[in-house]
């Protein structure tokens, strides 16, 4: 019994992360209909480049800081120069595009600080806590709490404020939004911000469970993009039930059947989601064509 | 056939005639390897192009196929003895089962769909053969692989052997797009919409495109794994997926000439940057990533029909222009007659 919670308590935590690049998937597909094939490259980044900041003797936090910042950063600078470059290319483009900017963020990561991986000092100590006999690595709190806060903050952004009205126009249709006085093409870049600095928060917070290294952003981001299909593309709340879901039965499946083949678990459930029903658990509109 | 030659007979002779000069002017056998190498990748890349290009289909998973293809004929032939030319009938078979199941599977998904799908059965497919290590030896490999013994069995008689099978591949290819089917393709990468309400089987139609492009990369994988003689997990995973498609894209993607020419070009460019590497010690790390990433990225912005159509477009509106000018021309001495006989 020890031993199955224990394995639930792990996979709520990678299941936690799963869900923040979950949610910087529909964030940016459901504002300019596009799959951020690199969603995965900005969790990489975030943890990265704070760790080499620290190698620079900043403090942690700031380094953080600077981090996120940077991210956030590069999340918009691609939407302007590279995604709203090619408004009318055809979906079969747009995702070629996204994997050429993925494949460009993982090059230069590895020219950058090399193929070796790197762990981060946990926010507070590395000692466990055991709560009724389950062992939980303090940095796994630190995950949940910070997968909680984003959550709830993107639910507040979304629901109670006119910034998220706006961007919800922009996503039920970008024309009528657009003869109201918002700009789809800044809603979009605000969509992208929002999902770098997400990514770049869980990049951080993972480094110092799982060590960082320059090709963790392809295995984050196709288990993210799984949770997404899973809960419904285009519905927040689902794709975070269903990353939790997923990480509980990798979890699992590692524990009872196979560590080796722990991430082939996850695969084998995205094919045959994709199989049973490709709307997903929660029901969605979309057909995954993509498009701007 | 024939139809094939009217219309690309004078492609065809240039390829002929730079195919067989190749080897003669590169009498190195590191040049006939790289020679070797292309022509293996050729093979995918023009079985991903009758996806991508015709089709309207992406797949980030042409290397699992490739890698299965080498995995089914290094097994059959190491492990229970059986001659190459079998394993390599089975190097087609097996990916193009594979390719019929997930694509029976996948058939009416589209887009991102499809890319994540094939994306995640390239991780599977390498995990799978990593993990099934009683068979493929694992991480470890598999050595001793045999031989082909192709007239002798020499880096020459390989290099026509690959380059003959790329040749069938390439005519196959083309035979294929200048037929119904090919029209259908085409109709159904202008429109899925369209072409269903004209009649074609859109499903069927993606499907025998996705099983014909993984049967042409399970026989290039098996090819590769007699020449090498040796296999890893290593090569058959994103990486490789990656630069195939980096291949077809700057070609041209509605073109097999296109695919031909981008793989032959993303060859010579991924071994001058091992050169290079080798000159320059600061370049750690996978350069050819950054090439790659930066190659799709800007070819998708300015470029993305690719070079071959773009080429071909301008070549053919000089060909307008020269022939409007002699119309002109002709039409100017006409008048100059006229004027002259009145």
């Amino acid at each position: 019994m020890t031993e199955l919670l224990q394995y639930v308590a792990n996979g709520l935590v990678s299941g936690g992360i799963y869900a923040i690049v979950a949610i910087g998937f529909i964030t940016i597909y459901n504002v300019s209909k596009v799959i951020n094939l690199a969603q995965g490259e900005f969790l990489m980044l975030g943890g990265m480049v704070t760790v080499a900041l620290i190698g620079m003797n900043l403090p942690y936090g700031l380094a953080a800081l600077l981090a996120i910042l940077m991210v956030t950063m590069i999340g918009v600078l691609m939407q302007k120069y590279v995604i709203a470059y090619v408004k009318k290319a055809n979906p079969i483009s747009l995702i070629i595009l996204t994997i050429g900017v993925s494949t460009l963020i993982r090059g230069i990561a590895s020219f950058i600080w090399g193929k070796d991986a790197f762990a981060l000092e946990p926010i507070t100590s590395n000692e466990p806590i055991s709560i009724g006999g389950v062992m939980i690595a303090q940095q796994s709190i630190w995950i949940l709490a910070a997968v909680l806060i984003i959550l709830f903050l993107l639910w507040y952004l979304m629901d109670k404020t006119i910034l998220g009205k706006k961007i919800n126009a922009c996503s039920v249709n970008p024309m009528a939004a657009r003869l109201m006085g918002i700009s789809p093409t800044k809603m979009s870049m605000l969509a992208f911000a929002i999902s770098g600095a997400t990514g770049a928060i869980a990049g951080i917070v993972i480094a110092p469970l799982s060590v960082t290294s320059y090709d963790i952003g392809v295995l984050l981001g196709i288990k993210g993009f799984s949770a997404a299909i899973l809960g419904g593309l285009g519905n927040p709340l689902g794709a975070a039930v269903a990353a939790f879901l997923l990480g509980i039965v990798e979890s699992l499946g590692a524990g009872y059947i196979s560590s080796g083949m722990k991430d082939a678990i996850a695969f084998l459930v995205l094919i045959g989601m994709l199989l049973i029903k490709p709307s997903g658990i929660f029901g969605e509109r979309s057909v995954g064509k993509g498009g701007l | 056939m024939k139809q094939i030659i009217d219309k690309w007979g004078k492609s065809i002779g240039i390829y002929l005639f730079l195919l067989i000069l190749f080897p003669f002017v590169m009498p190195d056998e590191y040049y006939r390897s790289v020679g070797i190498i292309i022509g293996l990748q050729a093979i995918v890349t023009i079985g991903l192009c009758l996806v991508m290009g015709l089709a309207g289909q992406i797949s980030l998973g042409q290397a699992s196929f490739w890698g299965i293809g080498a995995y089914t004929s290094a097994v059959l032939t190491t492990k229970y003895g059986l001659p190459p030319f079998v394993g390599l009938i089975a190097a087609a078979v097996v990916p193009g089962l594979f390719a019929f199941i997930l694509g029976r599977a996948i058939a009416g998904l589209q887009g991102y769909y499809l890319a994540m799908a094939t994306l995640a059965f390239g991780y599977i497919v390498q995990i799978g053969i990593t993990e099934w290590e009683s068979v493929t030896g694992g991480a470890n490999g598999m050595i001793s692989i045999p031989q082909m013994t192709f007239f002798g069995g020499s880096e020459l008689s390989m290099y026509f052997l690959i380059w003959g099978v790329v040749t069938c591949v390439l005519l196959f290819s083309l035979n294929l797009l200048n037929s119904r089917v090919g029209r259908a393709f085409r109709a159904i990468h202008k429109s899925e919409i369209a072409a269903t309400s004209m009649g074609i089987d859109v499903r069927k139609f993606k499907l025998n495109a996705f099983v014909v492009s993984g049967m042409f990369a399970g026989i290039s994988g098996g090819l590769y794994a007699h020449y090498m003689g040796i296999l890893d997990p290593q090569p058959f995973g994103l990486h490789e997926s990656i630069k195939f498609l980096t291949m077809v894209v700057i070609g041209g993607m509605t073109s097999i000439w296109g695919a031909l020419i981008g793989t032959i070009l993303i060859g010579f460019i991924s071994e001058g940057l091992v050169l290079l590497s080798e000159v320059v010690p600061g370049l750690q790390g996978d350069v050819d990533t950054i090439v790659f990433g930066a190659i799709l990225v800007l070819f998708i912005m300015f470029m993305p029909e690719g070079l071959v159509p773009r080429i071909r477009a301008a070549f053919e509106k000089g060909q307008a222009k020269k022939a409007k000018a002699m119309a002109d021309e002709a039409q100017r001495k006409q008048q100059v007659e006229r004027k002259a006989a009145t």
